[in-house]
């Protein structure tokens, strides 16, 4: 009786959402008629006094009036700018995770068909399953949001498109092939050899990867345009494409991509661990996180590299936009990056030190933990400080300035390129002690093995810091150019221990096995928490972005006349993307019911099961009364 | 009671957002607004174009995002304390206007040594001054350790009208009623070809852009 009369109450709140929904969407559209009816109103010349003339001249001039295109129209509430703002950050958001998912999918595909691990091939399987939904939306924001554009930046829209128009077609095409191998690599999975099924989900990548291209190329353009007249006439549209950032920025979000999707596939795992309720689906989860959290923190690492590239190509495309990023309205910015990338590195390396207790005979690692810990708290609070710091009149005096006449030192970019650089070391580190628990090198050189290893990373963290220091002392040109070697000589740490340490380990014993399920809750939560901040710092970085070229349309060439020319304040901006993270974690929540339904039983299954177990007895007399 | 799950997911997503803006909130407040023109007198006294000119290098001209006063230690760009001072004798042959102004339009003509040949030069998108606006920063530079002398008729190498390597003309003021327009200055014909080195590749583009157009506008008169 219960569930019938619950059944009923669900269908009826169904019938009432839609309704309420169809009302909302009408009085929106509505709305906003009216809102550009008003504006039009308003901005129309003062009519002849007298209300029968004045409405007989306003039909005359409708009935002979020219076509004008507007340059701007206004969305109503919350302006337009923070309409596409929110709608281009969730369409990046979802269309990021598209991109990553397959990455990781035919990679752990890949080894499970080298090993025969079939626990591999069922990973790579569940990741894919988040594909399908996570597509659908992204092709709605995708469509959402270039009818936003439409609609609120006629003009401008209509220069980008005849800038970019030959690349259109091109991108059609390959949007239909991205929807062809996308479901053939989903509903084909065990239906085909697993090479022709690996073929799918290459196909998947190259198409996938080809659209980030080619969408890349038009938000770009708007930053360092290229390929133009100063008057924006188009000179070469392969210019246009293939202007400063294009590549920059490809690289860095193919790597950052996979970093998200990771981060989510991972949060994914940890939502599934903690609904489980057997020892071997937790097994499976915990596995899964890992694997997840591994794929992003891996993608991670490399990542400020490919951002020290983008930053240096914004600086040679012009000084000024490079100055205004670094060093004026954005600069706290970076403040507050540095917090999430700080908060990214302690959780990630808090996940790998819990994962340790699943591993027996881990103890003997563990020690080096609290070093490792230390290392990082300072490398973060190195970072977090900035350069100059808020502070009252009376203790400006007292400074001598707005920098602090110790900590200041810490604020400039010596200071803070020594302290991310370290930061990764020490994160490689933390990976590499996890990668060993549980196993002993059994090689005979394995002490010089181990002897090398530690002198790189000894040799390297020195290097580091004395560069750090000595930019101090030097002048800002051969300052500046300091933080390459850093850059690459932690990169050659890093390549080289990983050389060394897969043939230290080759053919390693076993001290214990990895108990996989057996790891504390709240690692579970840490794995959530890490998904969260990437998404925040992507949302962050996306704003910086496209904000960067600040009362700018195309930077330098087109002007933005809206009334919205101007950069907001960091506080703004923060609510603007902490409003859209949430709205994507609903959504991807929703995403993940969705796929979950696809491991429930049938309805008609359900039922019986019910009946076998004595449950359904009360829903069958209960239907049967009802009819009665 | 134990809390489901789902619940602290939530609450955990909720918190953590909420936490990221708190810091939003801590950092300072600033919103910058677009520039523009400014309104310059013909009978505007010196102190007025000081008063000016010191608004103009804290905002649109965005000189003071590289440049401080009074620091010392490890600096990106020249400390401007003592610029007015300084100015008359950087180089041999320039008076401190002159040399002022070729800072200001041809900022690579002459590089301070220890920094690098990075400013663009002020008079072209995006910063875009006008010659009246760059007379105005001037001679708020002059108080930075001298004493201002210039007025809205003085005449410099890059806006008396003679020939000067690398001298760009003044942006006009876009034209009314035109919402979305190129931000392109109109050209006075009278600039060589030389791109400063040190401008980024994407300005130097710019500016050569510029510069041929301004040679078609002479060709066409």
């Amino acid at each position: 009786m219960n569930a019938l009369i619950g059944r009923r109450l669900l269908v009826l709140l169904g019938v009432i959402a839609a309704l309420v929904l169809l009302t909302g969407l009408g009085r929106t559209a509505s709305a906003m008629s009216e809102f550009q009816e008003a504006q039009a109103a308003a901005a129309a010349p003062a009519g002849q006094a007298g209300a029968k003339p004045e409405a007989e001249n306003q039909a005359k001039q409708n009935a002979d009036k020219p076509y004008e295109e507007v340059a701007y129209r206004t969305f109503p509430v919350v302006g337009s700018r923070v309409a596409i703002w929110s709608v281009a950050q969730l369409h990046l958001l979802f269309a990021a995770f598209v991109l990553a998912v397959p990455i990781f999918a035919f990679i752990v595909e890949l080894i499970g068909y080298k090993t025969g691990d079939v626990r591999y091939d069922r990973l790579a399987h569940e990741f894919t399953k988040l594909l399908s939904v996570s597509f659908s939306l992204t092709a709605t924001f995708g469509a959402f949001l270039t009818f936003m554009l439409i609609a609120l930046y006629p003009k401008f829209t209509n220069y980008l498109m005849s800038v970019f128009s030959p690349t259109f077609l091109p991108y059609v095409i390959l949007f239909f092939f991205e929807a062809f191998f996308l479901y053939t690599y989903y509903y084909g999975w065990g239906k085909f050899h697993p090479l022709v099924h690996l073929g799918l989900g290459l196909g998947l990548n190259i198409v996938g990867t080809a659209i980030m291209f080619i969408a890349n190329a038009w938000l770009t353009f708007m930053t360092s345009p290229n390929g133009i007249s100063s008057k924006g006439a188009v000179l070469s549209v392969w210019d246009a494409v293939h202007n400063y950032t294009w590549m920059p920025i490809n690289v860095h979000r193919v790597i950052a991509n996979v970093a998200f999707g990771g981060s989510v596939a991972a949060a994914y795992a940890a939502f599934k661990f903690l609904q489980s309720d057997n020892d071997e689906d937790r097994a499976h989860y915990d596995w899964m996180g890992y694997i997840g959290n591994f794929v992003a923190i891996s993608a991670f690492l490399p990542l400020p590299f490919a951002g020290y590239w983008l930053a240096k190509e914004i600086y040679a495309f012009s000084q000024t936009l490079g100055l205004t990023m670094m060093g004026g309205a954005f600069s706290w910015l970076f403040i507050i990056q540095a917090v999430l990338i700080g908060n990214l590195f302690l959780a990630a390396n808090y996940y790998l030190w819990l994962g340790m207790g699943r591993v027996e005979g881990a103890n003997p690692l563990q020690k080096f933990i609290k070093y490792l810990l230390i290392g990082i708290a300072l490398c973060f609070i190195v970072w977090a400080t900035p350069r100059s710091i808020i502070a009252t009149v009376s203790e400006i005096r007292a400074m001598g300035g707005s920098s602090h006449p110790i900590l200041g030192y810490l604020g400039v970019m010596s200071a803070k390129n020594t302290a991310v650089n370290i930061l990764i070391l020490t994160t490689f580190m933390s990976f590499l002690l996890y990668r060993r628990t549980g196993k002993t090198a059994t090689v005979a050189w394995a002490k010089k093995g181990h002897a090398a290893q530690l002198a790189i990373f000894a040799t390297v963290a020195i290097f580091v810091i004395f560069l750090g220091v000595y930019g101090y002392f030097v002048e800002a040109t051969v300052r500046i150019g300091l933080s390459v070697p850093q850059v690459l000589s932690v990169l050659f740490a890093m390549i080289a221990i990983t050389a060394i340490d897969v043939f230290l380990f080759r053919g390693a014993s076993r001290t214990g096995e990895v108990r996989w399920g057996r790891i504390p809750v709240i690692s579970q939560y840490v794995l959530i928490f890490i998904a969260v901040t990437f998404t925040w710092l992507m949302g962050l970085m996306g704003y910086v972005r496209s904000g960067l070229r600040q009362h700018w349309h195309v930077y330098g060439v087109i002007r933005d006349q809206s009334v919205d020319a101007f950069t907001p304040t960091l506080g703004f901006a923060t609510k603007v993307v902490s409003v859209t993270v949430l709205l994507f974690f609903l959504l991807i929540g929703l995403v993940f019911w969705i796929s979950s339904l696809h491991d429930r039983p049938d309805f008609g299954k359900k039922d019986r099961t019910r009946e076998d177990s004595g449950e359904g007895a009360t829903g069958v007399h209960g239907a049967h009364s009802a009819h009665t | 009671m134990r809390v489901p799950h789902i619940v602290r997911i939530g609450a955990l997503v909720i918190a953590t957002t909420g936490f990221y803006t708190y810091v939003g909130q801590m950092v300072p407040q600033k919103e910058v607004q677009a520039p523009k023109e400014t309104a310059l007198g013909a009978g505007m006294s010196t102190a007025d174009m000081v008063k000016i000119g010191r608004e103009i290098m804290e905002g649109k001209g965005i000189c003071l995002t590289c440049h401080t006063i009074g620091k010392s230690g490890a600096l990106r760009f020249p400390d401007l304390a003592g610029i007015g001072e300084r100015a008359k004798t950087r180089e041999a042959g320039l008076s401190d206007v002159d040399y002022l102004a070729q800072s200001l339009y041809e900022p690579t003509a002459f590089v301070v040594p220890g920094f690098p040949p990075a400013m663009p030069p002020v008079n072209q998108p995006p910063i875009g001054l006008t010659d009246q606006e760059i007379l105005c920063v001037i001679a708020a530079l002059q108080t930075l350790g001298g004493t201002p002398t210039v007025t809205l008729e003085t005449k410099h190498k890059y806006n008396s009208g003679a020939a000067a390597p690398g001298a760009a003309p003044a942006p006009a003021a876009p034209p009314k009623g035109s919402q979305l327009m190129p931000a392109v200055p109109k050209l006075v014909p009278l600039v060589a070809h030389h791109v400063p080195a040190g401008m980024g590749e994407g300005e130097a583009r710019l500016a050569a852009a510029h510069l041929a157009e301004a040679r078609q506008g002479e060709g066409g008169r």
